[in-house]
C-alpha cells in the first residue's frame, strides 16, 4: 500500500524547511500554498528605481545561511544597533539609557529588592528594569507595539529579549573588534557567538526559500488554498482544497494559529486558539534623499509623541537596499483593522508620516520621494494574559498528535527566522520518527 | 596535518573535474548529511566558521555535534564535484618536504617515528603492515628506515601520482581506496589509518573494509584529531583548528570512534591521547586572520612557526598527561 502523504499548508520559510526535510528523508509530501508565489514573510522585491522591500525579516543569520547553503551568496551586515528617543536626546539602546541616573538608579533598586509577583509583563519589565526605564522606555513601547495595555499581557512578554547584561556586553564589543553585526537577542534555539552575525542574501531574503524549494518544485501546488483539515477520533485523515479531498498521514500547518482552528473540522481541541489576537500593522517605507537621516538603524519612540513608535533606517545597516545617496525610513505604526490607518491610501498616509517625522528629521520634507505601504493584519501575536494558559498549553502542541502548526504564525509565538528552522526541523523530525 | 591525507581524494578529484560546471557561483555547491556513525539527523551546531587557511570560497560552513554519539561532523558539506576548489594546489598536504619544512620536517620525522615504533612493537618479523592513504608513504618510509628490516610494508592510495612517487621511492603502494581495490582478504596484522579518517566521506564504509583485509586478531591504529581536548572546548564556535573548514567531515571524540569501531567489527584494545600542536597553532592563526591581525603576526601561527609549535607541544604534553590531548589515537583489534 502506497503511504499517505503529508500535507503542508503554507510555502513559507517553516513550510518549505519541513518539506525539505521529508524530502531528503523521501516521505511522501504534498506542498499547498494559497498564493501564487512561495516565501511568505520572508519575501522581498526591488523596484526600478533600485529600493528592496522585505516583507518580513529584514537579514538572516550567517549560521541559517550555512545551514541552507548560501552563505556563498550573502553580504555581512556591518552594523546594527538600535537608539531611543526620550525629552528631544537619543540615547543608544539599551546601555546608553544608563546615563540618565534615574535610569540607572530604579535599575539598581529593583535588582536589590529581588523579583516580585510577574505575573503581568507590567511586573515582569518593573522588577527587571526598574520602574524608570519599565514606565518610561519598555512598557509604552510594548503597548504601543501590541495594542494592549502592559497590565494585560503576560510576563512571558519580557522573555523574548536577550539574556543576560554581560554577554550583551561582550557581544556588542565583538561586534566593534570584527566590524560586523554579531547576533544579539536574534537566537533562542542556539547559542549566540561572535562568530554568529547578520547577513544579507545578495538577491534578497527569499533566496533562502528559493533554495529550499530547488528540489521539490513539483510538489508545490500554489493557488491552492486549504479548506479543511478533516479530524476523526483525534487524527487527521484528510484535507480538503479546491473542493478535492486528499487522504494524508498528518499536516504540518503554517497558518496562522486562530485560522488553523476555524478550518480544522471533527475535533473540539483547538476550540480555545481561536481567541488568540495578533497586531495588525501598517508599515510605511518613505524614500529620501541622503542617507543618515535618523541617528542610528532604529529609533524607538516610547513617549506617545508620535503615531509611530518605530523608524528604521535599514540602510545604515545594509547600504544596498537603497540606490546610492538616497535612503528609506521605515514607519512603524501599529493599528486596528478597518481604523483610519488602515484605510488611508497611500499617498496620504506617506503626507501623514511626513508631518510628524519633520519633527525629528530636520528638512524632511524637502528630501521625502514618496513612499510605499505594506499591511498585515497578522504581524505580531499579542500576549493577553486572559489566554495566557491556553497559550502556554498550545506551545506543548496542537493537542492532535499528526497535527503540527509550526513558523512564526503557525506557533504563534514572536520568534526570528533562524529559531522558526530549527523549532520546525525539530517537530518535523519527531513526525517522521512518530509516522515510521 | 599529514602528506598522505589528501590523497585519497585524487580520484575524486578527477571526477570532480569531470563534473564541474563552467558557471561559477559564489556558494560551493554543498550537500546535506546525517550522523555517519549513528545515521541520526538530531544534531546542534557547535561551531560555524570559514575557509580560514586558504579561503577557496567565501562559504560559511557549520559543523554539527550528533546528539546520540557526539560525532562532529561537517554539515552540510562541499559535494564531490567541488573537490578541485576545497583542495587548491597550494594544500600544503602537497609539499610537507624536508626543504620546505626544514627543521619541522625533522624532528616531527623523529617523533613520528618513535610513535609508529611503540605501536609496532609486539610484531614479529614476519609481519604485514599496510598504511591506508598512505601518499607518498611517509610513514611508510619511517617503518623502513627505523623499524625491523624483515617486515612487509604496504600503502593503498587512491592517488596515481602518490602511488607513482611511493612506488618510485621503493615503497609498494597498491592503487584503490579502502573500500574498492584489489587486496586479499585476512592477510595484514596491522593497518594504519593516519589522520585520514577526518577527511573521509562515509568512515562507516571504511573501517569494515579495512577489517576485512586484516587477519584475526589484526590492529588497526587510527590516528584523529580529538574533540575531547581543550583546544576544541575554547575554540569549538568557529576558529577551531581541527575543523579545517571545509576539508575534515567527520571528527570524533572517543564515545564516537569506539561506536562505529564496534559497529564496523573491532573491538577496542586502547583509546588514548597524543600530543599534537597543530589545532592549537591552527586556531590562534584562524581567530587572528578573522579579526584582520596584521600579517607577519598571523605569520607567527602556522605549520612553519617553531616557536609557537614548540610552546604549544609544551602545554599539549600536560594535556596529554591528563588525557586531554590533541589527537585521538585508537587501537583496534579484528573481532
Amino acid at each position: 500500500m502506497e503511504q499517505k502523504p503529508i500535507a503542508i499548508i503554507g510555502a513559507g520559510i517553516a513550510g518549505l524547511t519541513a518539506a525539505n526535510y521529508l524530502h531528503q528523508k523521501n516521505v511522501p509530501f504534498v506542498l499547498y500554498e494559497a498564493g501564487k508565489k512561495i516565501a511568505g514573510l520572508a519575501s522581498s522585491f526591488k523596484d526600478d528605481e533600485g529600493f528592496s522591500y522585505d516583507f518580513g525579516a529584514h537579514f538572516v543569520t550567517n549560521r541559517l545561511a550555512a545551514m541552507l547553503g548560501v552563505s556563498g551568496d550573502c553580504k555581512p551586515v556591518k552594523h546594527y544597533s538600535e537608539t531611543v528617543l526620550l525629552g528631544g536626546k537619543t540615547y543608544a539602546y539599551p546601555f546608553g539609557l544608563m546615563k540618565i541616573p534615574r535610569m540607572t538608579l530604579s535599575g539598581i533598586k529593583s535588582r536589590l529588592s529581588g523579583n516580585g509577583e510577574e505575573k503581568t509583563a507590567q511586573n515582569w519589565f518593573r522588577s527587571r528594569y526598574g520602574k524608570a526605564l519599565a514606565d518610561e522606555v519598555a512598557l509604552p513601547l510594548i503597548e504601543a507595539w501590541s495594542g494592549a495595555k502592559a497590565e494585560n499581557l503576560s510576563s512571558s512578554v519580557g522573555e523574548s529579549l536577550p539574556g543576560s547584561i554581560a554577554k550583551t556586553i561582550y557581544l556588542k564589543l565583538a561586534s566593534k573588534v570584527l566590524k560586523r553585526a554579531v547576533c544579539i537577542g536574534y537566537s533562542r534555539e542556539l547559542p549566540e557567538s561572535p562568530n554568529v552575525w547578520h547577513v544579507y542574501p545578495n538577491e534578497g531574503v527569499h533566496t533562502l526559500c528559493d533554495k529550499l524549494a530547488e528540489n521539490i518544485k513539483d510538489k508545490i501546488k500554489l493557488n491552492s488554498p486549504i479548506e479543511e483539515i478533516l479530524v476523526e477520533n483525534d487524527k487527521v485523515v484528510a484535507v480538503r482544497s479546491k473542493g478535492v479531498t486528499q487522504a494524508v498521514s498528518a499536516v504540518i500547518s503554517t497558518a496562522p494559529a486562530p485560522i488553523l482552528a476555524k478550518i480544522t473540522k471533527g475535533t473540539n481541541k483547538l476550540e480555545k486558539i481561536k481567541q488568540f489576537k495578533y497586531r495588525p500593522m501598517t508599515f510605511v517605507n518613505m524614500r529620501f534623499e541622503g542617507r543618515g537621516l535618523l541617528p542610528d538603524v532604529v529609533l524607538w519612540l516610547p513617549e506617545g509623541k508620535f503615531p509611530f513608535f518605530r523608524l528604521t533606517e535599514a540602510t545604515l545597516s545594509m547600504p544596498w537596499l537603497a540606490p546610492e545617496g538616497k535612503t528609506m525610513i521605515t514607519v512603524d505604526i501599529g493599528c486596528e483593522k478597518e481604523d483610519e490607518i488602515w484605510t488611508m491610501d497611500n499617498e496620504k498616509l506617506g503626507e501623514f508620516c511626513l508631518e510628524h517625522l519633520a519633527k525629528i528629521i530636520p528638512n524632511a520634507k524637502e528630501k521625502y520621494l514618496g513612499c510605499h505601504t505594506l499591511r498585515t493584519p497578522i504581524s505580531y501575536p499579542v500576549f493577553l494574559k486572559e489566554y495566557e494558559s491556553e497559550r502556554l498549553e498550545f506551545e506543548k502542541g496542537t493537542g492532535i498528535e499528526n497535527l503540527l502548526s509550526v513558523g512564526r504564525n503557525g506557533e504563534f509565538a514572536h520568534i526570528f527566522m533562524e529559531d522558526v528552522y530549527w523549532r520546525t526541523l525539530q517537530k518535523t523530525r519527531e513526525l517522521v520518527k512518530l509516522l515510521s | 596535518m599529514e602528506n598522505n591525507e589528501f590523497s585519497a581524494y585524487i580520484y575524486n578529484v578527477k571526477q570532480a573535474v569531470k563534473l564541474q560546471a563552467s558557471a561559477k557561483k559564489n556558494s560551493l555547491e554543498l550537500v546535506s548529511t546525517d550522523c555517519c556513525v549513528c545515521c541520526s539527523d538530531d544534531a546542534n551546531v557547535v561551531g560555524i566558521g570559514e575557509d580560514f587557511e586558504y579561503r577557496t570560497s567565501n562559504d560559511v560552513f557549520a559543523a554539527m555535534q550528533c546528539k546520540t554519539c557526539g560525532l562532529v561532523y561537517l554539515n552540510p558539506r562541499p559535494s564531490i564535484a567541488e573537490f578541485e576548489r576545497i583542495y587548491p594546489p597550494t594544500y600544503h598536504a602537497f609539499d610537507f618536504s624536508e626543504e620546505e619544512f626544514g627543521f619541522v620536517h625533522k624532528v616531527r620525522s623523529r617523533l613520528e617515528a618513535n610513535r609508529l615504533l611503540v605501536l609496532c612493537k609486539k610484531l614479529g618479523d614476519d609481519a604485514k603492515i599496510l598504511d591506508v592513504g598512505c601518499g607518498d608513504g611517509f610513514h611508510l618510509r619511517l617503518l623502513r628506515d627505523f623499524g625491523n628490516k624483515n617486515w612487509t610494508l604496504e600503502g593503498l592510495d587512491a592517488s596515481e601520482k602518490a602511488v607513482e612517487a611511493a612506488n618510485k621511492s621503493g615503497i609498494k603502494v597498491h592503487l584503490g581506496t579502502a573500500e574498492n581495490n584489489d587486496l586479499p582478504e585476512n592477510t595484514y596484522d596491522l593497518a594504519f589509518l593516519i589522520q585520514t579518517i577526518e577527511h573521509i566521506e562515509k568512515p562507516n564504509e571504511v573501517l569494515p573494509a579495512i577489517c576485512r583485509v586484516l587477519k584475526p586478531n589484526g590492529k588497526l591504529v587510527i590516528v584523529t584529531d580529538n574533540t575531547d581536548s581543550l583546544d576544541f572546548k575554547l575554540f569549538k564556535n568557529g576558529y577551531w583548528g581541527g575543523y579545517h573548514f571545509p576539508r575534515h567531515w567527520n571528527l570524533f571524540n572517543r564515545n564516537a570512534l569506539t561506536t562505529l569501531a564496534e559497529k564496523s567489527g573491532f573491538k577496542i584494545e586502547k583509546i588514548e591521547t597524543v600530543v599534537s600542536p597543530v589545532n592549537w597553532v591552527y586556531s590562534i592563526h584562524n581567530a587572528l586572520v578573522d579579526t584582520n591581525a596584521p600579517q607577519f603576526l598571523i605569520n607567527q601561527f602556522t605549520l612553519k612557526s617553531t616557536i609557537s609549535l614548540g610552546i604549544f607541544t609544551v602545554l599539549d604534553i600536560i594535556l596529554q598527561k591528563l588525557g586531554r590531548g590533541a589527537l585521538l589515537r585508537a587501537t583496534l583489534k579484528k573481532a
